[in-house]
């Protein structure tokens, strides 16, 4: 049969579709009905649970996260030169690698700036 | 009347019996799709078992089968019938959602790795790219089961999952380029191809120690499973699932660990390249079988990092020693050594 690549995923994920969601319908069939308030509250080591888990958490670690949204995009590119490698003449090459040297020194700076735990 | 109809119903029987003997089909049910990579997984859970019990002077699982081999299979049945817990301030349909979202995610990676000449799922020319691209969702799903169970600890798990990808996906990348650079290609097959002279582990051996560290990271394995730390968040995001959803969390972990173990072999260990006196897919599961017992080894032996410690090994080390491992690409490269690699 003359299925494209991504056909055949999607097959093989029905597949696994058909097999997995008969069970979790059994289970949720199977399940206790019923209300009981101790066997229902959220697991908190043994004590009274309080409160909601959706609060405010402090957003730590900050600099590694901007620097991740630059560095994302930057590895992409760079995948796309890694596939081009053989391609581009040797000389052209060596710019890249140049390119990667300039990017070391923000790198550089933002892990002085993460390592201060004050600016956590 | 029926009589009439019967010449249709053949003609359906016909095409059903083509469709379930055609090689497409056998290929997604069985070998290298869904009953090679579910029966693995179970063979995974009872191979840790028995290498941490050998660590600890224990003996490990007994009784069901030889030597215990069927426990996880007993686990499992067990685990169906076991009581589903909702907690009542938890988003019940979303937790089912997610366990059932957790395994498709898990075994969809394993259609693009070859598991011998041509005996692969989807022959995709982005192989790579759609694994990365697919397992990178996984901690998104974690964080909404943390979201959904509506517990403190679940949802502790799932944020820490997310700053698990922030320090591991970088170098993830960074690693296997120099894989890239030297095939040209982002087809799986073609990688394993241009390993026939020599494994990528030699000419790639820094982004071989970078990558194995990440799958560490990426599968929540001992040296950095923050999002499931069994001393601190009792069972991190899974602590609220119960049943089936339970078991579907947890197989799609041991299927994610089997997938990444078979992805390590695939692109540094030579893939199904082997002597010829086992056959190609034998060569493959058995070099991820000796993958996955190398992590539960690590389990076995090595204490729990923190999550800055984990962030600042994410950034200065590894992503460093990635990108010297480019330099090293690229040396390697302009004095002409790129043609043992070329297909």
């Amino acid at each position: 049969m003359g299925l494209d690549a991504w056909s055949l995923v999607a097959i093989f994920e029905i597949v696994i579709f058909l097999v997995t969601f008969p069970l979790l319908v059994f289970g949720w069939l199977m399940r206790a009905r019923g209300r009981n308030p101790i066997r229902d509250a959220p697991f908190e080591s043994g004590q009274t649970h309080l409160g909601e888990a959706r609060q405010r958490y402090m957003m730590q670690y900050y600099p590694y996260l901007i620097m991740f949204i630059v560095f994302d995009v930057i590895a992409m590119f760079l995948f796309t030169w890694g596939l081009a490698f053989s391609s581009v003449p040797m000389a052209r090459n060596y710019l890249f690698l140049v390119f990667i040297a300039v990017l070391v020194a923000p790198l550089a700076y933002a892990m002085y700036l993460s390592g201060k735990r004050e600016f956590w | 009347m029926w009589l009439q109809a019967l010449p249709a119903l053949q003609e359906i029987l016909n095409l059903a019996l083509r469709i379930i003997t055609s090689r497409t089909f056998l290929e997604i049910v069985f070998f290298p799709g869904f009953l090679n990579v579910m029966l693995s997984a179970a063979f995974l859970v009872w191979l840790e078992r028995k290498v941490i019990a050998r660590i600890q002077l224990r003996i490990g699982p007994l009784y069901a089968g030889l030597s215990g081999i069927l426990q996880p299979i007993a686990d499992g049945v067990k685990l169906m019938f076991k009581e589903m817990i909702l907690p009542e301030l938890a988003d019940a349909k979303l937790l089912m959602l997610c366990a059932l979202g957790l395994m498709m995610l898990a075994f969809a990676p394993a259609a693009a790795i070859p598991f011998g000449e041509g005996l692969v799922i989807a022959n995709m020319d982005v192989g790579l790219v759609y694994v990365f691209a697919v397992m990178s969702l996984f901690p998104s799903v974690i964080l909404l089961i943390g979201w959904g169970s509506n517990s403190k600890y679940s949802f502790l798990g799932g944020l820490r999952s997310l700053f698990q990808q922030v320090a591991y996906e970088i170098p993830m990348w960074l690693s296997v380029l120099g894989i890239v650079m030297l095939t040209g290609t982002l087809n799986l097959t073609k990688i394993v191809e241009a390993q026939q002279r020599l494994w990528f582990v030699v000419p790639q051996v820094l982004g071989f120690a970078v990558f194995f560290t990440v799958a560490l990271a990426e599968l929540e394995r001992t040296p950095f499973d923050l999002p499931e730390a069994e001393t601190e968040l009792v069972m991190g995001w899974m602590t609220e699932l119960s049943g089936v959803p339970f078991m579907l969390g947890f197989l799609a972990m041991y299927t994610k660990l089997y997938v990444m173990s078979a992805l390590i072999t695939t692109l540094f260990l030579g893939g199904w390249s082997g002597p010829g006196f086992l056959p190609q897919p034998v060569w493959v599961v058995l070099k991820t079988f000796i993958v996955a017992s190398v992590v539960f080894v690590i389990r076995g032996t090595f204490p729990r990092v923190r999550v800055d410690i984990l962030l600042r090994t994410g950034w200065t080390r590894l992503l460093v020693l990635a990108f010297a491992n480019i330099f090293v690409t690229v040396a390697l490269m302009s004095i002409g050594l790129g043609s043992v690699w070329r297909i």
